[in-house]
C-alpha cells in the first residue's frame, strides 16, 4: 500500500515537500522548558527525585502510555482521533492471552500485537472506507473491542507468568536500562523517522493540514488514514502487552478512560485536534510531563483527587500560551 | 407495623453486637466461641477505645480528617440470622455456571434450604437477578453463587441480568420485571441512592426485594445481605499489632474515598491501630481498586521514603500492585533492620492467597462474593412468607458470617484462630500457576 499515489505529484507540492522545522519537531521549547522546571522544583522538593532509581520508576511509568500516544499522535496528525485504544489493548491482550497455555511466546505475543493492527485496519477502513466520522468509528470499535475481550477471557482474568519473554517485555532489563523504557525510546526513534524524514510523515502532515490539497497532490489520502489507524492499533496492543507484562496480568477490565489520557498528553505535546500539527518528540516531553508530576505528587502523598486537579492545571497551564498565540494571530 | 429508619435499625444491630460481646478476650489464647462471635468482641473491645482516646496522631488526624466515625458507627455488627454458626470446611462445592470455575460456598448451609421444588410445587417462580459486572471476577463468582443455588429448585425460573455499572439501566430492568409480575428480585446494586426509587416501586407492587452485599437507599427493602467488612479491617490491625509491635512507617492504597469498603475496612484498621504511638503515616493514597494506580503509588512512595515498614491495603486488587511495584524495585526486605515488608490485603482471590503461600503477603482477610445463594434463599423465603406458605419472613438484616485471616502458618492472635491458605478452600478467581 502506497501512502503516496503519485509520488511525482507529491514531491511538487510545496506544501509537503518542507521538512518539519526543529523547533516544531520537539514540540515549542515551552514544553522542554516545564519539564526542566518541573524536574528542579521537582529535586528541591525532594531530595531524591534525580536518583537513578527514581528516574527510572517515571520511565517506567510513562513507557506504556507513552506508546500509546506515539500512536494517538500519528493519527491525531492525520487529522482525526482514536477513542478505541483501550479496547483494542485490551482485546488484543486477551486473544493473546488466552494462547498462554500453548506456552508458545511467538504466538502469545504475535498474536497480540496483529491483533492490534488488525483492529487497527478496521478502524482505517471504517473511517477512509466507508467515511465514517473518527470520533464514531472508533468509539464503537471501543465497546465492541471492551466487550469481546470480556467474552473471550470470560471476564476473569489472564496470568502470563509461565510466558518468559512475554513477561521480560515489562519486567526484563537490557544493557542495565528496562525494557519498557527501551521499547519506548525505539519507537520513538522510528517514528520521529517516519514523520520526519519520509514520504509518508509529509503525505502525513499534508493530510491532516489541508485534505483537499492533499489529495491534489497525489496523496492516497486513504491509505495514509488507513496507516495511522494500524499504527496506532498496533501502538495500544503493544502498550497493553507492556503493562500486562509488567504486573503478569492481563485484566479484561483494564485500561480504563486511558483513552482520554493519551489524548490529553499528545494535545499536551503540542498535537492539534484539528489535524496537520504535532510532534513526536513532543509528545515524548507531554508524558515525562505528566510522569514527573505524578511521581512528584505521589512522593508528597497527594492525594488522587488533588492529583488530577493537578494534572489538569499543568495540561492548561501548557496548553493556553499557544490557545492565547492562536487567538492573537487571527 | 411502625416505619423504622435504617439508622434505628443499624444502631439496634450494633446493640446487639454488643450484648453478645465476650469480655476479657485479649488474654485468652484460642477461644471456643465461634469466630463471628470473638470477632464481633473485638470489633467492639477497638472501638471502644478508639472512642475513648487515639494516642497516636498521624492515626487520629487521618480517622478524622476521613470521617471514619460517621460511617463505622452505622455499619451494623450482629448476630447471625437464626442462630447459625458457621465453621471452616461448612458449604457446597460445584462448577460456576458463568465462570466454570471450581466454587467451594461458604455459606450455602445458612438460611438453609433443601435441594428440589419449593414453596408451592404447581406454581414456577420467576425471579430477577441483576448485578452489575459480568467482567469481574468478584462479581461473575456472586452470580454463580445465585444461579447455582436457583438451579437446585425446578420450579424457581432465574432471570439474570447484568446492568453495567448503569444504575439507570438497572433501575429499568426492575421496572420492567414489576410490569412482568415478578415473584421476587435480588440485585447487587453498585450506590445506594439511586437504587432505592425502584426498590421502593417493587416493594409497593407486592414483590419481596433482597440486595447483596451493598445497600439501596429503600427503607422498606425486604433483607440486605451484608458482608463483614468491620472484621476485615479489624483484622489486618490484630495482625499488625502481632507481627510490627505497635510500630512502623506505614502507607495506604485505598479505594475509593467514601466507598463502604473503604470507610469501613480502613476506618476499624485504624481503630485497632491508633492507640500505638509509634506507627506512622507516611503517605496515604487512593488507588481506587485499581492495580495500575496502586502499582504506580507503591513505586513513587517507596521512592520517597526509605523506611517503609508497612503497607496496608484496602482490597486484593491494591495488594497485588503494591507487591508488583516492590518485587519490581527490589525492596521486599527492606524495611529497618533489613525485615520483610508488611504487607496487608483484602479479599480472598486465589492470586492473593498464592501470595500468602509463598511469603510475599503477610495476611489477607476474606472478603467473599460467594454469597449470591443467601440473597436466593431469603427472597425465595420471603415469597413463601408474603404467600402464607412460611410462618415466618428472614430478617431484614442478614449479616454473613466474619470470616478468620489467612496468613502463612497457623496463628493465634488475640483468640482469633488464623487459616493457612491450604485451609482455605473458598478463594474466588482464577487458578494462578504456583
Amino acid at each position: 500500500m502506497s501512502a503516496v499515489g503519485d509520488t511525482n505529484a507529491a514531491r511538487s507540492a510545496p506544501a509537503i515537500r518542507r521538512p518539519v522545522p526543529f523547533r516544531a519537531q520537539i514540540g515549542g521549547l515551552s514544553r522542554i522548558a516545564i519539564l526542566l522546571l518541573l524536574v528542579l522544583t521537582a529535586q528541591l522538593v525532594t531530595p531524591s527525585f534525580l536518583a537513578p532509581a527514581n528516574l527510572q520508576v517515571i520511565l517506567m511509568a510513562v513507557a506504556a502510555i507513552g506508546v500509546m500516544a506515539i500512536g494517538m499522535t500519528l493519527v491525531v496528525i492525520a487529522g482525526e482521533i482514536d477513542l478505541s485504544i483501550a479496547g483494542v489493548a485490551i482485546l488484543a491482550c486477551v486473544l493473546g492471552g488466552i494462547l498462554i497455555p500453548t506456552g508458545s511466546p511467538v504466538l502469545v505475543i504475535g498474536v497480540t500485537l496483529l491483533t492490534g493492527l488488525v483492529l487497527g485496519l478496521i478502524n482505517g477502513i471504517l473511517v477512509a472506507g466507508l467515511r465514517i466520522p473518527s470520533l464514531i468509528a472508533t468509539l464503537g470499535m471501543l465497546g465492541i473491542a471492551r466487550a469481546l475481550a470480556n467474552i473471550a477471557s470470560g471476564g476473569q482474568a489472564l496470568y502470563p507468568e509461565s510466558i518468559g519473554p512475554y513477561v521480560w517485555l515489562g519486567r526484563g532489563t537490557l544493557l542495565g536500562l528496562p525494557v519498557p523504557v527501551l521499547i519506548l525510546l525505539a519507537l520513538t526513534i522510528l517514528a520521529i523517522a517516519l514523520t520526519r524524514f519520509s514520504i509518508f510523515g509529509q503525505a502525513l502532515y499534508a493530510t491532516g493540514g489541508n485534505v483537499k490539497a492533499a489529495r491534489l497532490s497525489g496523496i492516497n489520502v486513504a491509505a495514509v488514514r488507513i496507516a495511522v489507524f494500524m499504527l496506532c492499533g498496533f501502538c495500544a496492543a503493544l502498550a497493553g502487552m507492556l503493562d500486562s507484562a509488567r504486573l503478569s496480568y492481563i485484566n479484561p477490565s483494564g485500561f480504563e478512560g486511558i483513552e482520554l489520557s493519551v489524548l490529553a498528553v499528545t494535545v499536551l505535546g503540542g498535537a492539534a485536534l484539528s489535524g496537520g500539527k504535532g510532534t513526536i518528540i513532543g509528545t515524548l516531553v507531554a508524558a515525562l510531563i505528566i510522569g514527573v508530576v505524578n511521581n512528584l505528587l505521589n512522593q508528597l502523598g497527594v492525594s488522587i483527587y488533588l492529583q488530577q486537579v493537578a494534572i489538569a492545571a499543568v495540561i492548561l497551564a501548557v496548553v493556553l500560551p499557544d490557545a492565547l498565540k492562536r487567538e492573537s494571530g487571527k | 407495623m411502625p416505619a423504622v429508619s435504617r439508622r434505628q435499625l443499624l444502631k439496634s444491630a450494633a446493640g446487639l453486637a454488643c450484648a453478645a460481646a465476650l469480655p476479657g478476650l485479649a488474654s485468652t489464647p484460642a477461644s471456643a466461641a465461634p469466630v463471628h462471635d470473638l470477632l464481633n468482641a473485638l470489633i467492639k473491645k477497638y472501638s471502644d477505645a478508639a472512642k475513648a482516646a487515639m494516642a497516636n496522631t498521624d492515626i487520629k488526624a487521618l480517622f478524622e480528617k476521613d470521617g471514619f466515625r460517621d460511617y463505622l458507627d452505622v455499619y451494623p455488627v450482629g448476630d447471625l440470622a437464626g442462630g447459625f454458626v458457621w465453621k471452616p470446611g461448612m458449604g457446597a462445592s460445584f462448577t460456576g455456571p458463568y465462570s466454570k470455575l471450581q466454587i467451594k460456598a461458604p455459606f450455602t448451609d445458612y438460611l438453609p434450604m433443601n435441594e428440589g421444588p419449593v414453596l408451592d410445587k404447581a406454581k414456577t417462580y420467576r425471579i430477577g437477578f441483576v448485578f452489575h459486572g459480568f467482567n469481574h471476577p468478584w462479581l461473575i463468582s456472586l452470580a454463580d453463587t445465585a444461579a447455582w443455588e436457583a438451579a437446585r429448585h425446578p420450579n424457581v425460573q432465574l432471570e439474570v441480568i447484568d446492568a453495567e455499572f448503569d444504575d439507570n439501566k438497572m433501575g429499568q430492568v426492575i421496572d420492567t420485571w414489576i410490569a412482568k409480575q415478578f415473584d421476587g428480585i435480588v440485585l447487587w446494586p453498585s450506590r445506594e441512592a439511586p437504587m432505592g426509587p425502584p426498590v421502593d416501586r417493587a416493594i409497593a407492587a407486592g414483590i419481596p426485594v433482597v440486595s447483596l452485599d451493598r445497600r439501596t437507599s429503600s427503607e422498606v427493602i425486604s433483607s440486605e445481605v451484608l458482608g463483614n467488612f468491620y472484621a476485615n479491617g479489624l483484622q489486618q490491625g490484630l495482625y499488625l499489632q502481632h507481627a510490627a509491635a505497635g510500630s512502623g512507617a506505614m502507607i495506604c492504597n485505598r479505594k475509593d474515598l467514601g466507598s463502604t469498603a473503604d470507610s469501613i475496612r480502613t476506618g476499624s484498621y485504624l481503630e485497632v491501630i491508633g492507640n500505638s504511638p509509634d506507627y506512622k503515616m507516611l503517605a496515604n493514597y487512593h488507588t481506587n481498586s485499581q492495580r495500575t494506580l496502586a502499582f504506580k503509588s507503591t513505586a513513587d512512595a517507596l521512592q520517597a521514603f526509605k523506611d517503609i515498614a508497612i503497607i496496608f491495603n484496602t482490597g486484593g486488587e491494591e495488594a497485588m500492585g503494591a507487591l508488583d511495584a516492590v518485587r519490581e524495585a527490589g525492596r521486599l526486605n527492606s524495611a529497618p533492620g533489613g525485615k520483610k515488608i508488611i504487607i496487608l490485603a483484602n479479599d480472598d482471590a486465589r492470586e492473593v492467597l498464592k501470595e500468602i503461600r509463598t511469603g510475599n503477603m503477610d495476611m489477607v482477610a476474606p472478603y467473599t462474593p460467594l454469597i449470591g445463594d443467601i440473597g436466593i434463599r431469603a427472597v425465595i423465603m420471603h415469597i413463601g412468607h408474603k404467600a402464607g406458605l412460611l410462618p415466618e419472613a428472614p430478617p431484614k438484616l442478614i449479616l454473613t458470617p466474619n470470616l478468620p485471616m489467612i496468613t502463612r502458618e497457623k496463628m493465634t492472635i488475640e483468640g482469633i484462630e488464623t487459616l493457612t491458605p491450604d485451609e482455605w478452600p473458598y478463594a474466588y478467581g482464577p487458578e494462578v500457576a504456583s
